[in-house]
């Protein structure tokens, strides 16, 4: 089962539109709301970093689908910025030190990989493609503290 | 829910409450909240989350922000965070540095 596509301008002001894409494909795939808040954290961290340093702020299109099998749910967002993987290019933060001493980087693409099960990205025909996948079902309880995770395919 | 935020000082803490949901398209509001409270010279910056139902980055970015602003002797706590909103503090790591706490 697949959602119609969204195609949105790649602006902050389109995230709420995303969300709400995002969370009625949760409700439909009957997501507890604990896996749908990963999902929507995920899809709105992605998005974020394209409208931020994808395209630099500068004019652009999201492209966003979402779906759901016997056992996922799934999101896949396209855009035409400069070719950007996120799990090759996820740095974790660093987590022991005091947050005085941190650099801010990165911290939107960990949050994203870490809430999702699985994450994959390809990049063809100028077009960066990213898809989220969520298990619907054996939600146990997640550690507090996912650092160490890495949904990302080695 | 459209994200809002107030703060009131007294003594030495500044208040802020937050609502809503904040991500990076209303996270300046937050940034500039902090600001003022880190501009106000208090020991206690006092977060009242118990309304706040979303978090991304942006939101943990405006508490390095702060921590970085006021110093390691400067209290920042987190009260009655939600359990995903706390979750994602601490997937950051942040909960070394900002307390949570129930309240």
């Amino acid at each position: 089962m697949q959602l119609n596509a969204l195609c949105l301008p790649a602006t902050l002001a389109s995230l709420d539109e995303i969300a709400c894409y995002v969370l009625d494909l949760a409700g439909q795939a009957g997501l507890p709301d604990e896996p749908s808040y990963r999902l929507r954290l995920a899809a709105d961290e992605l998005a974020t970093n394209v409208v931020m340093h994808g395209y630099r702020e500068s004019p652009g299109e999201l492209r966003i689908v979402g779906g759901m099998d016997e056992d996922t749910v799934w999101i896949r967002m396209e855009d035409d910025a400069p070719r950007f993987d996120p799990g090759a290019n996820r740095v974790p933060p660093q987590t022991q030190l005091p947050l005085a001493q941190r650099t801010i980087g990165g911290l939107g693409i960990h949050l994203a990989l870490t809430s999702l099960d699985d994450f994959s990205h390809s990049y063809a025909d100028d077009h960066n493609s990213s898809t989220l996948v969520i298990r619907r079902h054996d939600h146990d309880d997640r550690p507090d503290d996912r650092c160490g995770d890495d949904p990302t395919p080695k | 829910m459209p994200f809002s935020v107030s703060v009131t000082t007294s003594a030495d803490t500044a208040t802020i409450e937050l609502s809503g949901e904040l991500d990076a398209a209303s996270a300046p509001a937050f940034h500039d909240t902090i600001e003022k409270a880190a501009a106000a010279g208090v020991g206690h910056v006092a977060i009242k989350a118990h309304h706040l139902t979303y978090m991304a980055s942006a939101g943990l970015r405006s508490l390095v922000f702060a921590r970085q602003k006021m110093g390691e002797d400067v209290r920042i706590t987190v009260a009655g965070a939600t359990a995903p909103v706390a979750r994602t503090i601490r997937q950051a790591g942040f909960d070394r540095s900002v307390t949570l706490v129930d309240e």
